[in-house]
């Protein structure tokens, strides 16, 4: 599953007026080191000296944006702001791309020379075909700490996108000075929010000749650090989000202050192109034919997708947001996924089922869209089928990129988060599937047999559902000594030889999908005796590691956003000369932050049974709640370690 | 002189260029257009039924030329490819780099492609549009060709094929048999006129099914215009030459899928694969000229390039800093460590190796940033200027590959180093690139083998070895504190030095003091650490060391059995060698060394109740040991844990035992302690 690169690459960066820059008139020293307070350098990699964005909207067709950012750079890690990357495409241009760095005293050491700027083609490495290429230059130095100034200006035909002001957007960098100021033509309005600005920051609104001005500063901001269960540092500092009211694509005029007109303008956009050949059509309808299910034909259809498509990615121009026609799809027998979604469609279409596209901001690792904004922030396409024969509502999601995507599943790519559906009417926002931890579930049962030298061998059936089963979905097609080698990195044990590797997908009808994976392996030396004893760990595989206290005061609010079910049990069948010596007690927490519980049972043929399980919940927890969090955590890593002593009964 | 024929040949405008081979020609393996069915058929392909596609047949042909007043080289290449599983897909869509350089470029032309599908029993076929080709424009020099087939499904055969005409002579075109994915035939032929010499080297782990050569005559026509030259005007003419020719062909069967193991240098040096280096010429009634062919000439090449050779004069831009430092430091070792930090401090290497300066030595030191050859040519030079004997060390790094001595070509290197004879009769390897190594540590990557030390006296430029000076090094010194309880706090002591040290100050570096203490006690359980301290942070030529302190929490209540596994949280986690077989050798660059010591100081009134046995062992042919020893004292019980790798390169026939001793090593390692309440 992939995405659609353009919209990615639209849309960041902006800033100033077209003034000449102040290195013009001659090196005069700016940025000393000496000058920057020590509060913004505590805990810093780099400082922004002075960040000044702005945004021209000069039409609804055009915008020009321009940044100019001076930053020291304290060490070698703060040395990723010492380089620059514009990005620029066949709707982007680039008008100018200046730079300098100073040295510690703030003497310029040198400019930017063309030269010195290097032309790179941003191919993703899954396009076939992209317009995406950047302008790179580097400024690094060997010594620091030193002061890079970076300024450009880029002219933009896709005003889909106006920036969104983030002048912190990343940890250990302090911000001494940052602005943002939008230019709005007469007659047109800008949309923003604003979101974390410090107290007392308020948006200025200017009137210059027929244009309005808006502007934004924020000052000395201290690095933040990033804290283990927390929303990204971006999620939490100083941002303003712009978007247009009205616009202008190729052509492609739309209103844009509700979802429903972004819904509108991209349906119009696509509209007309899901026209199938006569013999594709008339295939759809043989393959469903007989078949009274809507569920059962819908998963004809996407079965047939994913048999005769691929994903192909050809993102040029207009592309990036038009889809190739139903007929290319068809004739080629690949499309991107707008292409592939709006095929999809159409085959559905042609097997009597309605759906709708869907936009959706895909990854694994992405926040939701900020959906008290509408504006376009999203990347991927996916294929909505509301049920019209259900006796409730009911929706089968379609990811229609992947060959082996499970049928109706989104996953942790798309799932657990809104899309807006696409509709000639103008659709809203729709929560996709929601993956909790009922959904998330890793099962194991585990039999060890011990021998009376301490070497072991084991059966290890796992069962990983839900967005456990995502990151294993595709060890099955993988050649044995591939899956072998990726086993063995995930194995929390020290040494061992994987014996045999098997594997087993859920069936079709599977609400969420899941894998079994069956192990056999043998463990040297797991448990040698250490005189009359042996020692061993009943929880072999599942031991979760306590977090890392906090040192000082803890910042952000608890964001446990992976809910899950862990299910362990380990039945040790032991020699005939090894008795337990003391079993331990068994384990049982329960708290708003998850459930736990852990218990070891002697069975009547001298075999013990270890069961654990773990319950984490998706949620949120104010900052004060850390610590109880914590606590939880801590006891359920002592739990997880709990020492099984057997004795050598012939000793 | 030059013969009228060359002549003709340089200068010739207006040529045609057919190229007949006289030779009886071997039948082609494959034809694009006439696909076997039974390659539509799923039985033909049980054996392969683990990989995600297989390759058919790759069949390559290469041939000169001559046209537009040069030879150029023409390689035609089919490929075919069964698509076996959706994770395949992704070779059905090709690319083909193009080079282009000062107005000329390759090209390609007659490209086609094809996926077969079987379609209810009949052989369906679809053409590949042009709509589906696109040109990229990868780097200033390489223009990349893509195309992608249609249709692609599980059972598809997909081929293509396409012509590759290229003006660059000297870099004809190469041939890997060897991909990642099977390969059931790959074949090269290439007809080499008697004009081109070529060196050929063949490299890999798979054997050759064919390997034929035979001698031929080929024929080329040609055509020039009439020119003036020294005065005079010659007319225009044709000619027919009729050279002999070289016909080699090469192939390969069933070639298995290529996979990248832990510990290597680079899968480029174990893919079956043939190189072609151009190595001389010879015109008709000329004497054979050398492009390349023997070290020497390279070396004096290199000596007298601009940008190399060039760059080790005196650099009058340093000469200011370097008279304060020669006024500073009188030995010459000192020297040395001061203008290795001289310049380390001046330029920052910018990540890229390279044999030859980018520009100029001194405008990377305006830039305050370069190359690894604008950084260490510098540094030469900078050596020099003090009046030591400094001299280039030329190599290939391990990402480079391997360095063949037996075949002299200047495209294996691609990084050079300082080489600094001192007086005492003892040398060091000098390089500036890396922030956080010690003066006198080789970089990782340049620990690949040999390099070519050049001197300026003729005839004495000679191979060295690229030895580490330096190993991976790593001691521990643990004090344990065990109570009633079964709690344990600890003092510890931990030096990393030599590869080690340097991997750690790189971590350290990016890290930060506190999250490198975080990360490290996030990989033991119930550790909590107060206190710590780092030392000999800067002091590259001495181990990086980190003092800490932790705790970790025994039961509620005092018990009468204490079970301890004191080297648990120092010793090795986790086998690196769990695969149980190994087709490459494991090459680590450096050897190894690991002590651990541990005191444990018992709660008052506990004692040993058995001390675990001493052990050691070797490796064979002294590849390596491990020792563990146990002291039981008054109160107190000491543990010394070593195991040191001797060798930085295992065969893969050693790789067993060196599974073995890792396993016999954490076994032990993970012995418990009794500890007992007393009466």
């Amino acid at each position: 599953m992939r995405t659609f690169l353009s919209l990615l690459l639209a849309g960041t960066g902006c800033l100033l007026l077209p003034t000449a820059p102040a290195w013009a008139y001659g090196p005069a020293p700016k940025y000393a080191v000496a000058d920057l307070p020590a509060p913004l350098r505590e805990n810093a990699h780099a400082v922004i000296r002075r960040q000044e964005e702005a945004l021209l909207v000069k039409s609804v067709g055009r915008t020009v944006e321009t940044t100019r950012r001076a930053v020291t750079i304290l060490d070698e890690v703060g040395a990723r702001w010492a380089s620059e990357l514009v990005y620029y495409s066949s709707l982007n241009t680039i008008s100018y791309f200046r730079g300098a760095v100073y040295d510690a005293a703030g003497r310029q050491l040198r400019q930017l020379r063309s030269q010195d700027i290097h032309d790179i083609s941003l191919s993703d490495g899954f396009s076939l075909a992209t317009d995406a290429r950047g302008r790179v230059a580097d400024l690094s130095q060997p010594t620091y700490p030193y002061t890079v100034e970076f300024e450009y200006e880029v002219v933009s035909d896709n005003p889909l996108f106006y920036s969104t002001w983030r002048p912190q957007p990343v940890e250990q960098l302090a911000v001494e000075q940052a602005s943002f100021k939008v230019t709005m033509p007469a007659g047109m309005a800008l949309r923003y929010q604003e979101q974390h600005l410090p107290a007392g920051t308020a948006q200025a609104k200017r009137t210059q000749g027929s244009q309005e001005v808006y502007e934004w500063q924020v000052h000395d901001l201290a690095a933040r650090e990033e804290e283990a269960d927390a929303p990204p540092v971006a999620e939490l500092t100083p941002t303003v989000f712009t978007a247009p009211a009205e616009f202008e694509v190729q052509g492609h005029a739309g209103h844009l202050s509700s979802w429903a007109d972004l819904s509108r303008w991209t349906y119009d956009l696509n509209a007309g192109r899901d026209e199938l050949p006569p013999a594709i059509k008339a295939g759809i309808a043989a393959l469903v034919q007989g078949e009274t299910d809507e569920r059962a034909k819908i998963r004809k259809v996407y079965h047939f997708l994913q048999a005769n498509t691929r994903y192909i990615s050809v993102q040029l121009g207009l592309g990036g947001w038009q889809t190739f026609p139903a007929s290319s799809v068809a004739a080629n027998g690949y499309g991107d996924c707008k292409a592939l979604t709006n095929y999809c469609k159409a085959l559905l279409g042609a097997a009597g089922i309605k759906a709708h596209a869907a936009l959706v901001k895909a990854g694994s690792d992405e926040q939701d869209v900020l959906t008290s904004f509408p504006s376009s922030q999203f990347n991927h396409v996916v294929l909505c089928v509301p049920l019209a024969q259900s006796a409730r509502p009911d929706t089968v999601w379609l990811e229609c990129t992947s060959q082996t995507n499970p049928f109706g599943y989104m996953g942790g790519f798309t799932g657990n988060r809104h899309a807006l559906l696409l509709l000639p009417e103008g659709g809203k926002l729709i929560p996709t599937p929601r993956y909790g931890a009922a959904e998330n579930r890793r099962e194991r049962l585990a039999n060890v047999f011990l021998d009376v030298n301490g070497d072991a061998t084991a059966t290890l059936r796992t069962l990983r559902t839900g967005l456990e089963y995502d990151g294993v979905s595709g060890l099955p097609g993988l050649e044995l000594a591939e899956q072998k080698k990726r086993i063995s990195n995930r194995l929390a044990l020290p040494n061992f030889t994987l014996n045999k590797v098997a594997f087993k997908h859920s069936g079709p009808e599977a609400a969420v999908p899941s894998l079994t994976e069956n192990l056999a392996l043998t463990m040297p030396a797991l448990a040698p005796p250490s005189g009359k004893r042996v020692f061993i760990t009943p929880n072999l595989l599942s031991r979760m590691a306590p977090p890392q206290a906090t040192v000082g005061e803890r910042q952000t609010d608890l964001w446990l956003d992976h809910a899950f079910t862990q299910q362990d049990t380990v039945v040790l069948h032991l020699p005939a000369s090894l008795r337990p010596e003391q079993l331990p007690a068994p384990v049982q927490l329960t708290t708003p932050f998850g459930t736990y519980s852990s218990q070891l049972l002697t069975l009547p043929d001298g075999s013990i049974r270890y069961v654990r399980r773990l319950v984490m919940p998706r949620t949120r927890f104010a900052r004060t709640d850390y610590p109880a969090y914590l606590e939880f955590r801590r006891k359920v890593s002592a739990a997880d370690k709990a020492q099984l002593v057997l004795l050598k009964t012939d000793a | 002189m030059i013969s009228p024929l060359l002549r003709r040949l340089l200068l010739a405008g207006v040529c045609t260029g057919a190229s007949v081979s006289l030779a009886q020609a071997q039948a082609d393996p494959i034809k694009f257009g006439k696909i076997d069915e039974a390659d539509l058929t799923p039985k033909n392909f049980a054996a392969d039924s683990a990989a995600a596609a297989v390759v058919l047949a790759d069949f390559g042909r290469s041939r000169f030329e001559y046209n537009d007043g040069d030879f150029k080289v023409v390689f035609e290449r089919v490929t075919r490819i069964k698509i076996l599983k959706k994770a395949g897909y992704d070779y059905a869509t090709v690319e083909v780099p193009l080079y282009h350089r000062a107005g000329s470029e390759e090209k390609i032309s007659s490209l086609k492609g094809m996926t077969y599908n079987l379609v209810n029993g009949q052989v369906v076929k679809e053409k590949l549009n042009s709509d589906a080709m696109f040109r990229e424009e990868t780097t200033p020099n390489i223009t990349t060709r893509k195309f992608t087939l249609p249709n692609v499904r599980v059972g598809s055969v997909v081929e293509y094929t396409y012509v590759v005409t290229s003006p660059f002579t000297f870099n004809f075109q190469d041939w890997t048999f060897q991909r990642d994915i099977p390969v059931r035939w790959s074949e090269y032929r290439a007809a080499i006129p008697e004009y081109f010499d070529y060196k050929m080297l063949m490299q890999g782990y798979e054997p050759l099914e064919v390997q034929e050569r035979n001698e031929g005559v080929t024929q080329y026509n040609i055509t020039w215009s009439s020119s003036m030259e020294y005065g005079r005007r010659s007319s225009g003419g044709a000619q027919v030459v009729t050279p002999r020719v070289t016909n080699h062909r090469w192939a390969m069967k069933n070639v298995p899928a290529l996979r990248a193991e832990p510990y290597m240098t680079t899968t480029a040096d174990y893919e079956a694969k043939i190189d072609f280096e151009l190595a001389g010429i010879k015109w008709p009634d000329e004497p054979y000229t050398a492009v390349a062919n023997s070290w020497e000439k390279i070396d004096r090449e290199l000596l007298n390039s601009d940008n190399f050779g060039g760059q080790l004069s005196r650099p009058a831009f340093l000469k200011e800093q370097m008279t304060a430092l020669l006024a500073q430091h009188t030995e010459p070792a000192a020297r040395v460590a001061a203008i290795h930090d001289l310049v380390r401090r001046s330029v920052k290497h910018n990540g890229s190796n390279s044999l030859y300066a980018s520009g100029s030595v001194r405008r990377a030191y305006d830039q305050k940033t370069g190359s690894a050859a604008d950084v260490n040519l510098l540094l030469i030079a900078a050596l020099r200027e003090a009046g030591l004997q400094a001299n280039p060390v030329v190599l290939s790094t391990r990402n480079h590959g391997r360095l063949e001595t037996n075949v002299p070509l200047v495209s294996r290197f691609n990084y050079v180093l300082a080489h600094v004879a001192l007086p005492d009769g003892k040398s060091m390897l000098v390089d500036a690139t890396e922030e956080l190594a010690p003066c006198g540590m080789l970089p990782p990557r340049c620990l690949n083998g040999v390099g070519r030390l050049l001197l300026p006296q003729e005839g004495a430029s000679h191979w060295i070895e690229l030895k580490p000076a330096d190993r991976l090094l790593s001691y521990q010194q643990i004090n344990l504190t065990v109570d009633e309880k079964g709690g344990v706090s600890g003092k510890v002591h931990q030096e990393h030095a030599g590869y080690l040290g340097l991997a750690q100050r790189e971590k350290l570096r990016k890290l930060g003091e506190k999250k490198y203490v975080e990360e490290m006690a996030a990989g033991h359980e119930g550790w909590n650490i107060p206190k710590y301290a780092f030392k000999e942070q800067t002091a590259l030529h001495r181990p990086l060391t980190l003092e800490f302190e932790f705790a970790s929490a025994g039961g509620e209540a005092p018990v009468g059995t204490i079970y301890l596994s004191p080297l648990r949280d120092f010793g090795t986690e986790k086998n690196p060698f769990l695969h149980e077989d190994r087709r490459f050798p494991v090459d680590f660059g450096a050897s190894l060394d690991e002590t651990l010591l541990v005191n444990v100081t018992l709660p008052a009134g506990y004692e040993l109740e058995e001390t675990p046995k001493a052990m050691a062992m070797e490796l064979p042919e002294g590849g390596g040991r491990f020792t563990y020893a146990v002291q039981p004292g008054a109160g107190t019980v000491q543990i010394m844990s070593r195991m040191s790798l001797a060798r930085p390169v295992y065969s893969a026939e050693e790789y067993a035992y060196l599974r073995e001793f890792f396993a016999r090593m954490m076994a032990k390692q993970s012995e418990r302690l009794v500890l007992k309440k007393k009466g």
